[in-house]
């Protein structure tokens, strides 16, 4: 019983010391890209009801009429750590344009989630969703993580990213505000 | 006159040589040893990166498996896995058990996801855990748009310590057929 206290220790520890070579080595990693695919015929977004930080429902059918950035993400994910800073800067630029940002998370919980959430800078402020049985997930087709979907104002999904990106990019930005004149043009 | 057709063919089927075996990196970090295979072929970036089986361990202990239950996974040669459409003559669509190991004269895909999770299962292994192991892992199946589309996940090959293998990698692009191998890459001890 010692023994294993002993050894679930040293593996903490280990891991802490990963996590931070992890931190460390992504200033040496390849940068984020900032593209994001069209969805060359755009289709209703999924279903989105999952419970936020505060234990209240949040419903993506209640957002028709904006822009929804949808992230799923994990914080053992080492690109999803990558690029939530940028998501955050996304969400404050455009925050008073129409757009809302919501971030999934899969299979954790605010336990985990919250000390995570301390660390970024600037930490997030957008909401924070639970998947916690990775269901919803299942039915928006994400096959990695991270992946990101952004939904016009009509509810439709119209670009897609997997894998981290920058999303403060100007590019980023600006296709996720220009996409409030998507009624105009079509 | 024939010396200088003689130094240009030669010249260019060094050329072709060149471009057919697209250049293969390897790195050890000198810090920690741990060794990675990089290439770059037709606009596809893949490397694989050594897990110890000591951080495999600690990763899983610490997503709510019991050091047991970390252990055969640990073990089965992991490496961390990167593949990015960089600059791919469109949608690179993967299946990944449609890859070869190539170790001993015998060739074999990597273990699959729906493999560990059975075991896990069986394994007693709780239900958060088994969705944090089943979303770490390199995806079986993916498409990667042009212009950065990427993943990073775990690929179990399923060999001892220290076993020295090539991996193929194969995707398609609207149905043609591309691959890329990986050459002498060898477990974590």
């Amino acid at each position: 019983m010692q023994n294993n206290k002993g050894v679930n220790r040293s593996l903490l520890i280990l891991a802490i010391t990963l996590f931070l070579m992890g931190t460390s080595h992504g200033a040496e990693l390849a940068p984020l890209t900032h593209n994001l695919t069209v969805i060359k015929k755009p289709m209703p977004a999924p279903n989105l009801r999952l419970k936020n930080m505060d234990d209240e429902f949040v419903d993506i059918k209640d957002l028709k009429g904006k822009v929804v950035v949808v992230n799923f993400w994990a914080t053992w994910c080492p690109p999803c750590r990558r690029e939530m800073s940028s998501l955050e800067r996304l969400y404050l630029a455009t925050q008073d344009k129409n757009v809302v940002v919501l971030a999934v998370n899969v299979g954790e919980d605010i336990d985990t989630v919250f000390p995570f959430m301390g660390i970024v800078n600037p930490s997030p402020s957008f909401p924070i969703l639970f998947d916690t049985d990775a269901k919803v997930m299942n039915q928006w087709k994400v096959r990695g993580l991270p992946t990101t979907y952004i939904i016009n104002p009509k509810g439709d999904i119209v670009y897609r990213a997997v894998g981290g990106r920058e999303f403060d990019n100007p590019k980023i930005i600006q296709a996720a505000i220009n996409l409030n004149k998507w009624d105009l043009r079509n | 006159m024939f010396t200088l057709i003689k130094a240009l063919v030669i010249g260019l089927a060094l050329s072709f040589s060149c471009f057919a075996e697209p250049a293969q990196n390897k790195h050890v970090d000198p810090a920690t040893g741990i060794t990675s295979w990089e290439i770059n072929s037709q606009g596809v970036n893949f490397s694989l990166t050594q897990i110890l089986p000591e951080q495999a361990k600690a990763f899983y202990v610490n997503r709510g498996f019991t050091l047991k239950q970390t252990e055969s996974f640990a073990s089965s040669c992991v490496y961390m896995t990167i593949m990015r459409n960089d600059t791919a003559p469109g949608t690179v669509h993967f299946i990944k058990r449609n890859w070869s190991i190539i170790s001993d004269n015998k060739s074999y895909p990597p273990v699959s996801v729906a493999t560990w999770l059975k075991k896990l299962k069986d394994n007693n292994v709780n239900k958060t855990a088994l969705i944090a192991f089943r979303w770490a892992q390199f995806p079986p199946e993916q498409e990667f748009e042009v212009g950065g589309d990427w993943n990073q996940g775990m690929l179990s090959i399923g060999l001892p310590a220290n076993n020295v293998f090539d991996l193929i990698v194969r995707w398609d692009i609207n149905g043609k057929e591309y691959n890329a191998t990986l050459k002498g890459v060898q477990c974590a001890k």
